[in-house]
């Protein structure tokens, strides 16, 4: 039995004994008693997107003053619900000029880098912040405070995501190729912060932590935190002003939008030997599941459960094939903040705290409420759906879709099997042409969906696809339904 | 990497010079536009084997240049998550033993897919 005194004092006397969380293992197991007993301080670390992050700026007072109520940095908007110069940046929103390309988990780097970031404001003006507009350029030192504020970081595990459909797929899990053939997992396994505490004994509120190259603070049980299934997640805050844009970097998920890597490690102290036990944990005891992306639902099927060592070996076997993993946190990066946090210990500067209150262990995660159930395709789409045959003619074709006051016929076989679809723009095109064969216009390739599927995901195909109708189809490819853009725009308006 | 200027973009320019050379080639990119098309092949074979179809190619009137950076990783954008990894299909992309990434230029075959998907914007594909 240890007490984080104690381990101060060591610390103070220079001798403290740091081990990082991937050495631990080796020697709990040799002796578990000893290494509860010489080991001080488990270093922990991890290093990846978190989207949950954003800074509060403090801009100072222009002269005539402004009372900001709408703010572009790098044009990128930040939320000024606040005081009239305080403004909360966040990681994920997407820059006006550039999209996906940059967005505030840029700005925030580019601040750490201590580039220059272009201001813009605009204001309604009142009797004390008379002026409406300012546009200036600034650096990180021209602000009073820039404070890195994360609701929510370093999740205690995460799903992996694989995806089963023929499209690829961009997520917030990375760019998912079709028909299963890779694998993306986030986390960093055994050396994640707080997979080495996965009670909360020593990690709570007030914890001094290493974030983003400098000291900063767990404010508290992050967003969504989910300790009973453990999905366990902390806030945390730290000033920008000292930290490094080695440990903070903005990003571009492809499709998906910006975030913020973020670096943060956590200093277990080795009070007793259930918490030295917690820090000697393996990358093949922590389960991961792997879960199939293509289903756009909250809940999504479970493919496989493997282990962090399976993910981390490069590939996993599913239903008979390799298929190659990724990880999206950086290992290497992680061990640099084991070892930077170390150092900061073995040098004096970093000493450890007793939290003031535990993290919750008991919050249940809810589901967003909704006031009606989102429709289904089956719902809204029409079931007497006019078909036409390959070998009809373009004349034929063209009286069904004026005759039903229609834009599109689906094309089925002999066996009611759908082979292509023609739209009245397809029609126009074979005039101009001169083709007299309606299986030569037609589209072959064509965007189905099902009849259990919401109507928000097939919103969200036609819009991808740029299509303005698509078939129903069952199992068997049978047609047994159409909706168009109009029937969707119709049913969601009722909403 | 081949160019084709417009009067020989509709011969089977690649075709008639594998069969006269009979040194086997691989198309990894090919791009036909109204005026130019652009190829890209590697040539399977020896050094002696590489100059027949060079040769051949630039008598037919092709513009032919060397690429020699296929895919290049800025290691000061690099964070070494290792999101490029699973998607590369030649396993170009590799961890070292340290975690870094280590990225193989020969069995780059210039699909560009890793190049979209870094979220740090580090790899890139040269182009000329």
């Amino acid at each position: 039995m240890k007490t984080i005194e104690e381990i101060n004092r060591r610390i103070k006397n220079g001798e403290v004994v740091i081990v990082r969380a991937d050495e631990m293992p080796e020697l709990f197991e040799e002796n578990p008693r000893r290494a509860a007993e010489e080991v001080d301080i488990v270093t922990t670390g991890t290093f990846g997107a978190m989207c949950s992050s954003g800074a509060f700026l403090n801009f100072g007072h222009s002269d005539p003053p402004i009372k900001m109520t709408k703010l572009w940095l790098n044009e990128v908007e930040a939320y000024t619900g606040l005081a009239a110069v305080d403004a909360y940046i966040g990681a994920t929103q997407i820059s006006e000029d550039k999209g996906f390309e940059y967005g505030g988990g840029h700005v925030i780097e580019d601040l750490v880098a201590g580039r220059e970031i272009c201001l813009r404001a605009e204001s309604y003006g009142t009797d004390c912040y008379p002026r409406t507009r300012v546009e200036t350029t600034l650096t990180i030192d021209d602000l009073n405070q820039a404070i890195l504020f994360n609701p929510r970081n370093s999740t205690q595990r995460y799903n992996a995501a694989i995806n089963s459909t023929d499209t690829v797929l961009h997520t917030y899990m990375g760019t998912l190729l079709s028909n299963r053939r890779n694998i993306n997992f986030a986390g960093t396994g055994e050396i994640s912060p707080l997979v080495n505490d996965p009670e909360y004994r020593t990690i709570g509120f007030g914890t001094r932590i290493f974030l983003g190259g400098a000291k900063g603070f767990v404010v508290g049980e992050g967003t969504q935190h989910d300790p009973k299934n453990g999905f366990g997640s902390i806030c945390v805050k730290g000033n920008l002003k000292e930290m490094s844009d080695r440990f903070l970097s903005g990003a571009t998920i492809p499709g998906y939008g910006t975030s913020l890597f973020v670096g943060i490690g956590i200093p277990i102290p080795i009070l007793n030997e259930d918490i030295a036990r917690n820090t000697a944990v393996r990358n093949n005891e922590i389960k991961v599941s792997i879960l199939d992306y293509g289903v756009p639902r909250r809940e999504k099927p479970i493919v496989k459960e493997v282990s962090y060592e399976e993910l981390f070996s490069g590939r996993v076997e599913i239903d008979g094939k390799k298929v190659k993993t990724s990880p999206l946190s950086s290992v290497k990066i992680s061990i640099e903040i084991m070892e930077r946090l170390k150092e900061l210990i073995l040098d004096k500067e970093f000493f450890l705290t007793k939290p003031i209150q535990s993290l919750p262990r008991d919050t249940e995660l809810k589901t967003m409420k909704l006031r009606e159930e989102v429709p289904f395709v089956e719902d809204v789409m029409t079931k007497n759906v006019i078909v036409a045959h390959p070998r009809d003619s373009i004349i034929t074709v063209s009286e069904l879709l004026v005759e039903h006051g229609i834009d599109q016929i689906p094309i089925v076989d002999k066996k009611d099997k759908l082979v292509g679809i023609v739209t009245s723009w397809d029609i126009t095109k074979a005039l101009a042409r001169h083709e007299k064969k309606l299986e030569n216009i037609m589209t072959k390739k064509v965007i189905t969906s099902k009849k259990d599927e919401y109507l928000d995901v097939v919103a969200r195909r036609l819009d991808k696809y740029q299509v303005n109708s698509t078939p129903i189809v069952d199992e068997e490819n049978n047609v047994v339904g159409i909706i168009t853009l109009a029937d969707i725009n119709k049913a969601l308006r009722r909403r | 990497m081949l160019k084709f200027p417009s009067d020989v973009v509709d011969s089977p320019i690649l075709a008639e010079t594998v069969l006269k050379t009979g040194v086997l080639i691989n198309i990894l990119r090919a791009k036909v536009d109204y005026d130019e098309g652009t190829i890209v092949i590697s040539i399977l074979g020896d050094e002696e084997q590489q100059r027949k179809i060079v040769d051949t190619l630039i008598e037919k009137g092709i513009e032919v240049s060397r690429l020699e950076k296929n895919i290049t990783n800025d290691i000061s954008r690099c964070v070494d998550c290792g999101a490029c990894i699973s998607l590369c299909p030649t396993g170009a992309i590799s961890f070292n033993k340290d975690w870094s990434i280590n990225v193989d230029g020969e069995k780059c075959i210039r699909c560009g897919v890793c190049v979209e998907a870094c979220p740090l914007r580090s790899l890139s594909i040269q182009e000329e």
